[in-house]
């Protein structure tokens, strides 16, 4: 690229880990993906041009790729997406000033992997379970329902309000059930913020590796159980996303 | 596709599994706002690159919100348990059909960042969606027993 240029760093690694000859970077063309060393890390970076904005779609699956790829051979501590230097020299000074405290979390990862479990409700399910628990709201919605909307717009309101607090109560308490079917087959847990007003429950495990198989088969059970109110997702395995907070490593 | 999940939903599971690539609200969702962050402190150049704007924050609590879950009551004629029963709730197409909902509420958002993205960038490639040309995730150079 003739047009001035910038390091992309995509997370930082072992310093034995180096990306195969093929991988491929961010950025269109894009870019090839390399391995800076200082000491006992890496950062995986490519080229990219500077005047070219980034966040496309499938940049951001080439991002995730690399580092889900990288999680399943080695530690990784994902680098926030869009993080871009000047070069080289920039990305040793990084690795320098925290080596110790990115060996350390690198250390603490070893061998784990982050799954992720998004559990959205069934609507239709969801809103008759809470008419059935609520005769208020089961009463406006008699008010409501066929009615033109502007006529009853002020009913409505109340009524989606009653449905949202009470789907409110039970995200909370599906969130602590989650937590508490899957939490204790992971190291970690990090409850995610809910997406939609579908959510039912959203947390992000670190697991040990060998306890992979327990916790998918765990997971499944915990979606068996909630199979006509929730639709449960289990993304994963993923690069530990959820268990490198942003500034506990760099302060 | 995943690098090393199976990837697809099991088999007659309830659990649907997913990872990267599945689609692209779950990519963002993953990988947005995380990870480490290098600020200017640090003595090290970062440079100020344009970011495409995406935006899939959803505002949990609104009146949009609200009337919306009142249109849900309408939309499915749920009686109230208390007077008739559930009689559509037993009906299995409406498990369905609850089904079909959140599955195009995921391709809307999609859509969604798919337009922020393609205004700002002008056309774009049809193969974003399946770009999981074979690349190969990095190796250790060591084994992993030491």
């Amino acid at each position: 690229m003739a047009e001035e240029s910038g390091l992309f760093i995509y997370g930082i690694v072992p310093s034995d880990v180096e990306p195969t000859p093929d991988a491929v970077g961010v950025g269109d063309p894009p870019g090839e993906v390399a391995a800076i060393r200082h000491g006992e890390l890496a950062a995986l970076v490519s080229e990219v041009g500077l005047t070219e904005p980034l966040g496309r779609p499938a940049d951001l699956r080439t991002y995730q790729e690399l580092l889900d790829g990288t999680a399943a051979v080695a530690p990784v501590l994902p680098v926030r997406f869009g993080t871009v230097v000047t070069g080289p020299d920039a990305v040793a000074d990084l690795l320098e000033a925290h080596h110790d405290r990115f060996a350390a979390a690198l250390d603490e990862l070893e061998g784990r992997i982050q799954y992720t479990v998004h559990g959205r409700y069934d609507e239709q399910n969801l809103i008759a379970g809470v008419l059935a628990d609520n005769p208020a709201a089961a009463d406006l919605a008699d008010q409501v329902r066929g009615q033109p909307e502007a006529a009853t717009r002020e009913q409505r309101i109340r009524l989606g309000e009653m449905i949202s607090q009470a789907v409110e109560l039970r995200r909370e308490a599906e969130n602590r059930a989650l937590l508490d079917a899957l939490g204790p087959l992971a190291v970690a847990t990090a409850p995610r913020a809910p997406s939609n007003e579908l959510d039912a429950a959203n947390a992000a495990f670190l697991v040990d590796g060998d306890r992979s198989d327990e916790f998918i088969a765990a997971a499944e059970e915990y979606a068996e159980q909630r199979r006509e109110l929730i639709r449960v997702r289990l993304l994963g395995p993923l690069a530990p996303y959820d268990f490198v907070s942003a500034h506990q490593l760099v302060e | 596709m995943t690098i090393a999940t199976s990837g697809g939903q099991a088999a007659g599971g309830a659990l649907e599994r997913g990872g990267a690539g599945s689609n692209l609200a779950d990519v963002v969702e993953t990988v947005l706002d995380k990870g480490v962050v290098i600020d200017a402190q640090v003595s090290v150049a970062v440079v100020g690159i344009q970011l495409l704007e995406i935006n899939a924050r959803v505002v949990i609590a609104s009146v949009e919100t609200y009337l919306r879950f009142a249109e849900a009551v309408d939309r499915f004629d749920i009686t109230p348990k208390g007077q008739k029963g559930l009689p559509d709730l037993l009906d299995g197409a409406s498990g369905a059909l609850g089904a079909g909902k959140a599955v195009s509420d995921v391709g809307k958002t999609v859509g969604a960042i798919g337009g922020v993205v393609r205004d700002a960038v002008g056309e774009l490639g049809s193969d974003d969606r399946e770009r999981d040309r074979d690349w190969d995730r990095p190796r250790r150079r060591r084994d992993r027993e030491d």
